[in-house]
């Protein structure tokens, strides 16, 4: 028997919070100590389910900042990476986590302050057209401000599926340890361009395509799926129907 | 608010009604902190028209040293706060001599609120259970042995209406005044790691330890008094009812809802806080422990803004799982179509009705019931048969009648009726020898 209490593998397979973790791992959910079941049984039984998701072509990731997730190496199990907008939210998300000012509310922030952080740090024009991703270049202002809404809130509930935060109730996003992912090219002492090499050969990021779209100051490597509940505008060309993440054949 | 009768609705529309507002500014404010200062300090009771206007100077001296024309100020502010019910006059005398005021009951609150002795602690909190629980036993002890009504309003349901609900208020006001501690202690944390980030770790550390120990003790007095608390009110609501005091036992029952909400703040506070010390504690250890410099979220922001390559994180995508189901074969169904009926019906035999064979006896009936005369048959036949049929039906009983019996006519036959409607020539019949 290991330290754990899980002599076997079996007897984990057998623990019955096992099945729904295992799902949730596969479909690329991130686990830390807030999910306080499944982290205590991914620490207990760690050494047991490496060695059981090895067999599957995927590492099972523990970070020092406390969060579990499952990086398929292999090709036994499918693959994906985030879209443009999603790591766009993911990383200013990452930035509020670093703020003080968040830490008076218990990590919680909300959509207006997450947009405020954006547009802070890239700039209203730049973002509106990231997330605009639209080959005409005329953008009805208000019209373009609300895409800019709906997608961040939109990105924001892959992002939360994927265990990055958690949404207790409208309009209030807390933040959770895993999104420190988002600044792992950042967190060494080496230079970032370095870090970034390390972490493709990994596998566990991907350069986006170096092509940018025409005026853009940040291209999306996946645009974001369109908004069917948005209303149609006559006056704005509809978002491109593309595929919302770049997905690797399994 | 002493208005347990009135709905909510009622209550917004009388305070709309009087119009009710308040407005201070800091040296108003300040003077009424002054006010309670001076009463605290010197033992005053009231204050006459000079004192007041000599504690306003004390006080704009210090809020607004620049400022000109106190006296003048001073009767001004003076009569702002009586308009507003902060000052109340408390001599009586009208325009007879000066006045004497004092602080009224909401500008003590006010004033109470900005002093900040009102925050729960652990010795406030044992000194006031251990004064509550004193009183109940009083109480309790009075409801036990009260012979008579007048007894049970003095003894029990006034001390529960007021030393014992002051009590519980005084508690449920502190723990208010310590939920404002916590905003401020959780500005103060922010504050300091604003402005010294990895130096403000040691602080940041011991506040919160000190925090989350004073919420522990507070807690544990809450839960454990509280349980005593409850079990003495429990003992007078029962009195009440084995004496049939129904006041006493509506005061107990508030009391105790009270009771129960107390000891529910304290941990829900302690709830509350144990998420915030470990969410706080976390940052710490992974943010500020790590990063000392503060390099990282200027790092980060560059990322961000689009400085150096783009990537993106890759994550597993397995799809969700084949529950595989077990197949029935489903038989083909028919085609729905309507029923369809043959174009044309079968041809059958129809016998129907030998109209002949029922003329013949009922002619022959007609003779041999007596009647030797056309006109008598064809009235006996026809007879049943409606009005236009009869003509047709007459000439055919003429025939048969000829071919059943002999018939004889007048040369200058006579037209006689035949029933209803009917005129015939008459011929005589012959039953006898129809053969010839």
């Amino acid at each position: 028997m290991n330290k754990s209490g899980y002599a076997l593998l079996q007897d984990v397979i057998m623990d019955p919070a096992f099945p729904d973790l295992d799902v949730a791992l596969r479909r690329g959910r991130h686990v830390d100590r807030d999910d306080t079941d499944w982290y205590a049984l991914l620490l207990d039984a760690q050494e047991l389910l490496e060695e059981f998701y090895r067999r599957y072509g995927c590492e099972l990731i523990h970070k020092t900042d406390g969060y579990f997730y499952l990086l398929p190496t292999g090709d036994k199990v499918s693959r994906k990476q985030l879209g443009g907008t999603d790591m766009l939210v993911g990383q200013a998300l990452a930035l509020l986590y670093l703020d003080p000012s968040t830490i008076e509310r218990g990590g919680a922030v909300t959509h207006e302050e997450l947009v405020a952080q954006l547009s802070t740090v890239l700039g209203t024009d730049t973002l509106v057209a990231a997330f605009n991703p639209s080959k005409r270049k005329r953008f009805d202002e208000r019209i373009a401000q609300r895409n800019v809404r709906q997608r961040v809130a939109e990105a924001v509930r892959r992002l939360a599926s994927m265990g990055f935060v958690d949404l207790p109730e409208a309009d209030r996003v807390r933040l959770r340890s895993s999104l420190m992912r988002f600044a792992e090219p950042v967190r060494g002492l080496s230079e970032p361009a370095e870090a970034l090499a390390k972490l493709v050969a990994q596998g566990e990021v991907a350069l986006a395509p170096l092509e940018k779209e025409e005026g853009d100051d940040i291209g999306l490597d996946a645009p974001d799926a369109p908004d069917d509940s948005a209303p149609a505008e006559p006056d704005i060309e509809a978002p491109e129907e593309e595929a919302d993440e770049a997905e690797e054949p399994a | 608010m002493a208005l347990p009768a009135r709905s909510n609705e009622q209550i917004l529309r009388l305070i709309a009604q009087q119009q009710v507002s308040l407005q201070l500014s800091t040296l108003e404010l300040g003077f009424l902190v002054a006010l309670h200062l001076q009463t605290q300090g010197r033992g005053l009771t009231s204050f006459n028209e000079a004192q007041l206007e000599d504690t306003f100077i004390e006080a704009s001296l210090l809020l607004m040293p620049e400022a000109d024309q106190r006296k003048r100020r001073a009767t001004h502010a003076i009569k702002r706060l009586r308009e507003q019910r902060l000052l109340a006059r408390v001599d009586g005398q009208g325009v007879t001599r000066a006045g004497e005021f004092t602080l009224s009951r909401l500008a003590l609150g006010i004033v109470e609120f900005y002093l900040e002795d009102g925050v729960l602690t652990r010795e406030s909190l044992l000194l006031l259970t251990s004064s509550l629980r004193g009183a109940l036993e009083q109480v309790r002890d009075a409801a036990r042995d009260s012979p008579d009504a007048e007894r049970w309003q003095t003894a029990v349901v006034g001390p529960l209406r007021v030393t014992i609900a002051e009590l519980v208020d005084g508690i449920e006001r502190r723990q208010r005044g310590l939920d404002l501690q916590q905003e401020d202690f959780r500005s103060e944390i922010r504050r300091l790691l604003e402005e010294d980030w990895f130096a403000a770790l040691t602080r940041c550390q011991a506040l919160l330890d000190a925090t989350s120990a004073t919420l522990q003790e507070l807690n544990h007095v809450l839960l454990r008094d509280s349980t005593h608390l409850l079990a003495l009110l429990q003992d007078i609501e029962e009195h009440a009812i084995a004496a049939g005091q129904p006041e006493a036992e509506a005061a107990a029952r508030r009391l105790m809802d009270q009771v129960d909400r107390i000891a529910a703040w304290g941990a829900a506070r302690q709830r509350a806080f144990s998420d915030y010390f470990q969410y706080v504690h976390r940052y710490l250890r992974d943010v500020v422990r790590l990063d000392p410099s503060r390099a990282l979220t200027q790092r980060l922001r560059d990322q961000l803004a689009g400085r150096g390559a783009r990537f993106a994180l890759t994550h597993s995508a397995a799809g969700p799982l084949q529950m595989l189901r077990t197949v029935v074969s489903v038989p083909d169904k028919p085609k729905v179509v309507r029923p369809r009926a043959p174009r044309e019906k079968p041809l059958a035999p129809d016998e129907g009705e030998d109209r002949e064979a029922i003329l013949t006896e009922r002619v022959q009936g007609a003779l041999e019931q007596g009647a030797r005369a056309l006109s008598s048959v064809t009235a006996l036949v026809t007879e049943a048969l409606p009005a236009p049929e009869r003509f047709v039906e007459a000439g055919r009983v003429a025939h048969k009648a000829a071919q059943l019996a002999r018939a004889q006519s007048e040369i200058d036959r006579a037209w006689v009726a035949a029933g209803d409607g009917l005129v015939i020539e008459e011929w005589s019949l012959d039953p006898g020898d129809s053969s010839e």
